[in-house]
């Protein structure tokens, strides 16, 4: 609030350019949020119809649904637990090969999906590099659920590291110290004293990678196949389903949407509440 | 819509055509929806037409039959479309998506795929219901997944009611179409398809072998072609199916795998 008070004086001792042009940046957000609202609109208006609400309860998109939550449950277990870690290391520590490691970490965000997944099939495929020596004691990894779990972890990990190195280098190292001064142990200053004070990114990290592993479509879909309640997440079923019954489709997509506008929301709550439980 | 219009204009300007069919047209596009099995021989037809037609740009799009079905409800731009079941074209019929009769052009029949190595020792159709089988099929509504599925229920009479359960029990994938599941086989990723026997071309012969499915339990693809409703050039759309119709597009298609039928 005080901010935007602040601004809008600044903009009344403005002279006329300025104003045209903080109007034109105006105008600029509104034609964004608006391109950006048209399509939400065209989902949810489909809504109205109701062969779309039948859909919605169809086995094949309560099967998709219940495997995207399961593989991206996984997944982001599998970030965080050896994300957090990792982007402390980046963040903390010097190490000969370190620009080469944090550039490889930003190698998936920039691969376009389809390329991951043929890469990810010539590792773990049945003839990959990986995938052969798996295959001779009977493992395989293509067409499995673990697939998915593969392509979600390998694309979306990026987004998690990233925002928690950034955040870890943000926390004062003082206040490290003098926690340890203190008395307290390396893993309990990690877990008492950093960890807390880096909570704001962490939690963001993890929404923007769960948001990328919910979306994960071409590794998978190349990597891992689709198969119905096995590989076949929302995003294949909507694939899948774009020809054949359109309207579920929509519902899949509508489904989607309010699945990820939920999480993103209780995300968004429980940091507001983490952080009035620090300041109290 | 409007950048094929634009393109006609500016080529149109300056380009006399003389050499083309009557009346003076523009270089103009012939868009050709076609059945993914088609890619190879449609490719090749394509260099043919453009050599037949030095004002008019081919341009195609394989993908599965339904897949093009859908497309062409939703009003894709489109002037010729080749599917590999008269289900899909019978649907376009009766949405008045097309132009006249539709012409039955060639035959397929299915065959059962394996890599080439076959690590799980396929001989027979009857071992694709050996437990453990990675068995890939294309999607729901993909004709040659659909001609499967006949396949193996005709099968249930000679080798027991449960055989076409057992071998759908064996799929761990199912492809957006036929070359893809073919694909899938020839990395050697899947134990085995079902494909068309056009779809064993040189690029996978040396990755796929190749398993008859008895003659008896066999069903005949028919592949029709249509000249499209709102065809942007109704005439160069026309001479399209001519071709393919033609002793030509036949000889061409006959190399390919397929059985002519015009």
């Amino acid at each position: 609030m005080k901010g935007r008070e602040k601004g809008e004086t600044l903009l009344g001792r403005r002279r006329g350019g300025d104003r045209v042009a903080s109007g034109l940046a105006v105008a600029a957000l509104s034609l964004l949020a608006g391109f950006i609202s048209l399509p939400m609109i065209a989902l949810v208006l489909w809504t109205a119809n109701e062969n779309a609400w039948r859909a919605m309860a169809t086995p094949e998109a309560r099967d998709a649904l219940m495997l995207s939550i399961k593989t991206t449950s996984v997944s982001m277990v599998i970030i965080v637990l050896v994300g957090t870690p990792a982007a402390y290391v980046l963040a903390r520590a010097e190490f000969p090969g370190k620009r080469a490691v944090d550039s490889l970490i930003d190698i998936p965000a920039v691969l376009p999906p389809s390329a991951a997944g043929i890469a990810l099939l010539l590792t773990f495929g049945r003839f990959g590099m990986v995938g052969q020596y798996l295959d001779v004691f009977g493992v395989a990894v293509s067409f499995t659920t673990s697939a998915v779990v593969i392509a979600e972890v390998f694309v979306a990990s990026h987004f998690y590291v990233r925002q928690a190195a950034v955040g870890f280098a943000q926390v004062r190292r003082d206040v490290e110290e003098a926690a340890m001064v203190d008395g307290a142990s390396q893993y309990s200053v990690f877990g008492r004293v950093t960890v807390p004070l880096t909570l704001p990114a962490l939690v963001a990290g993890a929404v923007m990678a769960w948001a990328r592993a919910l979306g994960e479509f071409g590794g998978t879909i190349i990597f891992a196949g689709s198969f119905r309640g096995v590989t076949q997440t929302i995003p294949l079923a909507i694939f899948s389903a774009r020809e054949s019954n359109f309207d579920a489709a929509v519902a899949l997509s509508v489904m989607v949407l309010a699945f990820a506008f939920t999480v993103i929301l209780v995300a968004r709550l429980l940091l507001r509440k983490a952080a009035q439980f620090r300041d109290d | 819509m409007t950048i094929p219009a634009v393109v006609v204009m500016l080529t149109g300007c300056g380009v006399a055509a003389e050499e083309g069919r009557g009346g003076g047209e523009e270089r103009s596009t012939l868009t050709v929806l076609a059945a993914s099995s088609l890619t190879d021989a449609f490719g090749e037809l394509e260099k043919t037409f453009e050599e037949q037609h030095p004002d008019a740009d081919v341009r195609q799009s394989f993908e599965s039959s339904s897949t093009l079905l859908a497309q062409i409800q939703q009003g894709a731009p489109a002037d010729v479309f080749a599917s590999a079941a008269e289900d899909e074209m019978d649907a376009a019929v009766d949405d008045g998506l097309v132009a006249g009769e539709p012409e039955v052009f060639v035959k397929n029949r299915e065959v059962v795929m394996v890599p080439k190595d076959n690590p799980a020792n396929i001989q027979r159709m009857q071992d694709l219901a050996e437990p453990g089988v990675r068995l890939v099929l294309a999607e729901d509504g993909v004709p040659a997944a659909d001609y499967a599925l006949q396949i193996l229920g005709k099968a249930n009479s000679e080798y027991g009611s449960g055989f076409k359960k057992e071998v759908l029990s064996n799929v761990v994938s199912r492809e957006s179409d036929v070359r893809a599941s073919v694909g899938r086989v020839a990395l050697g990723d899947a134990d085995a398809t079902f494909g068309y026997a056009s779809d064993f071309t040189p690029d996978v012969r040396d990755r796929v072998c190749v398993i008859q499915v008895p003659e008896d339990l066999n069903v005949v693809a028919t592949y029709p072609i249509a000249a499209l409703e709102d065809a942007q050039d109704p005439e160069l759309a026309r001479e399209w199916v001519h071709l393919v119709l033609s002793e030509e597009g036949q000889r061409v298609l006959d190399e390919w795998g397929f059985e002519p039928a015009a």
